[in-house]
């Protein structure tokens, strides 16, 4: 029953299964370039916007689209063929409301941004707006990644009591 | 009532750093899990082999186009028999009276 293990053993292993887990969540948390790259490809898509060139939101706005679809695809599945986190056990209500409301939050300033300077008469409104949400993105993703980070470490199997 | 019991298969060092690792996940490729606990190939199948013989692991093999892959994932047993582990070191590290590290 474990009786002759001292109580140091046993902090270590608890400590070692703690880290362990950490190690584990680390691996599949987004990192910090992802953010970057889908805030380049906004900016990318509003600046283009703003040229009213056609050529341009032909060429441009598909390709950035297909470019951070596609990088996120291969985020969320390279990690999932790796290893399938317990995403329910470990997120929780509280994880899928965070990454719901920051994913809303971004939209939304960028939208209201953008249309309130159009609305305006403001000077390369979409370029602005994306601007703005891009700073969001690469400020508050690294945030929302430690918030589920601590969700998902305060949820995980064999937390102590 | 008390609901620790320690578990002296879990409890070896190799073993505790799989069964944490595979408590934290649904299934867990057999390459993440060599690269995260830093063992060999054979050195792993044993481990696995012998977690799946107490009935804590469960193994599947598929084929990816025409490589063969091989998951891990942790049996019902093998979660609650790893829950009742870590309260046994939990109860341990209390009843001498340090406190047990929470984050």
């Amino acid at each position: 029953m474990g009786g002759h293990l001292q109580p140091d053993d046993a902090t270590n292993a608890l400590t070692q299964i703690r880290l362990q887990q950490a190690r584990v969540i680390d691996a599949v948390l987004v990192p910090a370039w992802y953010w970057w790259a889908v805030a380049g490809g906004m900016l990318a898509i509003g600046a283009a916007t703003d040229t009213r060139d056609a050529v341009v939101l032909a060429v441009v706005i598909p390709i950035c689209a297909l470019l951070i679809a596609a990088l996120t695809a291969a985020m969320i599945f390279g990690a999932y063929r790796r290893a399938q986190l317990r995403s329910s056990d470990l997120l929780g209500g509280r994880g899928a409301v965070a990454i719901v409301a920051f994913v809303w939050l971004v939209v939304a300033l960028t939208l209201g941004i953008g249309f309130a300077l159009r609305a305006a008469g403001a000077h390369l409104p979409a370029t602005i707006a994306t601007a703005v949400g891009g700073a969001a993105l690469v400020t508050g993703g690294p945030f929302l990644m430690r918030r589920l980070r601590q969700i998902m470490l305060g949820n995980r199997a064999g937390q102590p009591r | 009532m008390s609901v620790a019991r320690f578990d002296e298969l879990i409890h070896a060092p190799t073993r505790l750093q799989i069964v944490s690792l595979l408590a934290a996940l649904e299934w867990a490729d057999f390459k993440f899990i060599r690269d995260e606990v830093n063992l060999s190939d054979s050195a792993l199948s044993k481990q696995l082999t012998t977690l799946e013989a107490a009935g804590y692991v469960e193994i599947r093999k598929a084929f990816v186009g025409k490589r063969p892959r091989t998951s891990a994932r942790l049996s019902k047993t093998g979660r609650a028999a790893f829950e009742l582990h870590v309260a046994a070191l939990q109860e341990i590290v209390e009843r001498s009276g340090a406190s047990v590290l929470r984050r």
